[in-house]
């Protein structure tokens, strides 16, 4: 083959991506689909970085998904003047994160923990690693991966198929119909993509579709379900109990000690969900123990009428309409209750 | 840097805009070179002292070996260089590795020595700019080449980005020689690197990461006994993905050098097409091996002072070629297993040399079984998967971490195991047979011939079109940055 027949493939090679990926992203976005962004490490890593913003400045949160979904950024942010730094990772323990923060020297700032007790009081390696893996990966990250990171930021932003837990190639491979091996474990169905689109600040977001369609909920109350009834973990108790709250009493004696401010959040869930997490993890032996354990204070939802009331639609997470109203409410009670000040919310400002 | 990353997209467009500006060859080299450090820095910038240091040293000692007349002090300084290079590797590559040993050691004598481990930080790619830079100053010293005149060529040949962490390995005859005249690509060769760069990108992104990793990490990484079918599938995923991660390194960084219009050295020949171990050793890493003949091999005497010291040389290089893939005894006796191959191997072919020539005379045909024999192509292709079996079994001690992991994992592979734990989906399981089949088929029928020649073949949409299809996988596949596998060796 000539140049020229090379360069004739080339052209034709060119034309044929462009076109394609065109069709792909008009195809995804006709079915009412936005882009959402890959909340891997790199985008966890990022906020990481974020957290030595002076503590006026910005709060950390950590916790699980429900922080993800329940507070909402851009209502926090308009209320207090202040940046929020989202590290909670879904179906994950905070623990590892709040040991991370407490050995950071440099970190002194204002932190939000999110107890999910079926999380939070969780020994189980699969409650941890990722948390782990994602510290790691900050604490390594070559000045390539940081670049990276930023091109890949403006790529993402605009196309919908850049969504890798649904539109990648092993991602779509998966969901044919291929027999299931015995004896292989694996999970009978994933999230359907409208439960939740990611926002380059990590808030997670149910769509529309979703809120609508109750056999969508559904299929992700099934998966709740699912997951309780494979779990072998019981609820921490005794010598292991003690030990979790050892830990999260030192580290948050490490960061008060350098000037921070810890405080403990309960996050609203509902219907049956909500019943059995109270019969799991009683409020007195769980909750109340770690507030008092550490001394600092807390925010359960069930304690305020104004964020007692959400019925969450697969009764874990906030839609985001309640999203702001909870939020809103937040704000609030940490100002007025628990002498929390925003300097640079928009009205104190001149 | 990786090729397989964003940040080296935008680095590679804004060097080809640069190097196709109409600046001097001397400002075009300094441009490169400075390129290739930001390149290495890209991963950890401190190491670049190393770089430096390593180029510093042997281009003066390289110089000094060539122009030395007086014999002691030639052997000084190839020592000097020696110990500077190797001394370096030694520290950085194996110095966990000789603590470990050694504390093994004393412990069994009864000595209770623990010292702290080491928190030693491996420079990506130092084993391949060491033996690059050593090939140089072991060059100079037999007077096999002219020394490098100028600084810049020499930094150049050392540090140029498309082969400085993973190869391949280049002696200074095949690259120094280009820095010397002004290169540009021509748009054939421009064409021809776009091209082996997807093709690079595809085997690594695609078929590497995306399709054959999952299913080797998980039987690799797990402690369960498996059932056979999921540890042959898991050695099988990890024979192709070592395979498709690092051909294609190097078919990435001979692209990107074309498009720069420089030619590197070939590295893979369709290595699972080998008809027995030294076919497969001229197929596989050509230039690591070629550089353990040429510079240990042979210097140790090669097959020049009988059987017996033939057997011990392939069995020294093997053993230190292990070593050279990493710190751990696995590797190790991954190297044995090679060099037990090309024993064997020798020792039935003088056997079976000896045999023909005896029966020179006999009639073949009445021989049993040959047909079959006759039959070259057949009884080639039964080689070539007898090779490729045994191949697979070498990969075990290279990807277990430990020899636990490595007996349990064979163990797996050659005795039913009943209640072997299942570990792999059925599609995992038919995305490794597929691909698998596909590789070696690929390899059977490419084996004497080379991509772009049969790329050159094709009418021109045919070409565009599986080019297109590579690209879309790429982008479909979503996995990017991650790094290769060669860079920790």
């Amino acid at each position: 083959m000539t140049a020229p027949n090379f360069l004739k493939a080339g052209i034709l090679t060119i034309v044929l991506v462009v076109l394609s990926v065109a069709s792909w992203e008009l195809h995804l976005r006709s079915s009412g689909l936005r882009p959402s962004y890959d909340d891997g490490e790199s985008l966890w890593a990022d906020k990481r970085a974020m957290v030595y913003m002076p503590s006026d400045k910005a709060t950390v949160f950590i916790g699980s998904s429900r922080n993800k979904f329940d507070l909402d950024i851009k209502t926090w942010e308009d209320l207090t003047g202040e940046k929020v730094v989202q590290l909670a990772m879904e179906g994950m323990s905070p623990l590892p994160v709040l040991d991370d923060l407490a050995a950071d020297q440099k970190f002194a700032g204002k932190l939000m923990i999110d107890v999910t007790e079926g999380l939070f009081f969780s020994a189980s390696p699969r409650n941890t690693s990722e948390p782990k893996t994602r510290i790691a990966y900050f604490k390594k990250r070559t000045p390539a991966q940081r670049f990276s990171f930023l091109v890949n930021h403006v790529v993402e932003s605009q196309f919908v198929f850049l969504d890798k837990n649904f539109f990648s190639m092993n991602a779509m491979l998966e969901e044919l119909p291929i027999p299931r091996r015995g004896g292989v474990f694996a999970l009978p169905w994933g999230c359907p993509i409208e439960f939740g689109r990611v926002t380059f600040d990590r808030q997670n977001i149910m769509t529309e579709k979703f809120l609508r369609d109750t056999s969508l909920q559904n299929k992700v109350t099934g998966l709740w379900n699912f997951y309780r009834s494979i779990s072998t973990d019981k609820p921490a108790s005794g010598a292991t109990l003690d030990s979790f709250i050892n830990v999260v009493v030192k580290d948050v004696k490490l960061i008060q000690a350098r000037g921070g401010n810890v405080i403990f959040v309960r996050t609203p869930s509902s219907g049956p969900y909500l019943m059995g997490e109270k019969m799991g993890f009683p409020r007195t032996q769980y909750w109340d123990r770690i507030l008092l354990a550490t001394g600092r204070q807390g925010i359960h939802f069930e304690d305020y009428p104004a964020t007692a009331h959400f019925q969450c639609p697969e009764f874990s997470h906030l839609k985001q309409a309640d999203a702001i109203i909870y939020t809103q409410n937040l704000v609030s009670i940490l100002q007025q209750e628990k002498g929390w000040v925003f300097p640079h919310k928009p009205m104190s400002r001149p | 840097m990786v090729f397989n990353s964003y940040t080296f997209i935008v680095f590679f467009i804004i060097i080809l805009i640069l190097h196709n500006l109409p600046f001097s060859w001397r400002a075009k080299k300094i441009n490169l070179l400075v390129a290739s450090y930001i390149f290495y820095a890209a991963w950890n910038p401190p190491f670049i002292l190393l770089l430096w240091l390593s180029t510093v040293v042997d281009f003066f000692v390289g110089r000094a070996l060539y122009q030395q007349e007086n014999i002691n002090k030639r052997k000084l300084l190839l020592v000097v260089s020696l110990i500077g290079n190797l001394g370096m590797l030694c520290f950085f590559k194996y110095g966990t590795f000789l603590l470990e040993n050694f504390t093994t050691l004393v412990n069994l004598a009864g000595i209770n020595y623990h010292p702290a481990k080491p928190n030693i930080i491996l420079p990506a790619g130092i084993s391949f700019y060491t033996f690059t830079t050593l090939c140089y100053t072991i060059d100079m010293y037999k007077r096999k080449s002219e020394p490098v005149k100028s600084m810049l060529d020499f930094s150049l040949f050392v540090t140029f980005f498309p082969h400085l962490v993973a190869g391949p390995i280049v002696r200074p005859p095949q690259l120094v020689p280009q820095f010397e005249n002004p290169h540009q690509a021509s748009q054939k060769q421009f064409l021809n690197g776009l091209f082996l760069l997807c093709l690079g990108l595809f085997m690594k992104v695609v078929l590497a990461d995306s399709l054959l990793a999952p299913a080797a990490n998980m039987v690799f990484n797990s402690s369960a006994q498996l059932r056979t079918i999921d540890a042959w599938m898991g050695v099988l995923a990890f024979s192709g993905q070592i395979f498709f991660d690092f051909a294609g390194y190097s078919t990435c960084a001979i692209g990107v050098a074309s498009c720069l219009g420089f030619v590197l050295p070939q590295n893979f020949m369709y290595p699972y097409a080998a008809i027995g171990f030294s076919d497969f050793w001229r197929r596989w890493h050509i230039t690591l091996s070629s550089w353990l003949r040429d510079y240990l091999y042979i210097p140790l005497g090669g097959n020049r002072k009988g059987s017996f010291r033939t057997y011990i040389n392939l069995m020294i290089t093997m053993l230190l070629g292990g070593l050279w893939h990493g710190a751990n005894w696995t590797f190790v006796a991954w190297g044995a297993l090679h060099g037990l191959y090309l024993c064997v191997e020798k020792f039935v072919k003088d056997v079976s040399t000896a045999k023909v020539s005896t029966l020179a005379y006999a009639n073949v045909n009445e021989m049993p079984g040959s047909a079959i024999l006759r039959n070259k192509h057949l009884s080639n292709l039964a080689l070539a998967m007898m090779t490729f079996f045994f191949i697979n079994v070498t990969w075990v001690f290279f990807r277990s971490p430990d020899f636990t992991s490595a007996w349990r994992m064979l163990n797996s592979m050659f005795s039913p195991i009943k209640a072997g734990t299942a570990l792999l989906s059925t599609l995992a399981i038919i995305e490794v047979c597929i691909i698998t089949f596909l590789m070696v088929l690929a390899h059977w029928l490419m084996k004497n011939t080379k991509v772009l020649a049969v790329a050159e073949k094709l009418p021109w949409w045919l070409l565009g079109i599986a080019w297109s299809i590579m690209i879309l996988l790429i982008i479909w596949s979503q996995e990017s940055s991650s790094s290769f596998i060669y860079f920790q060796f």
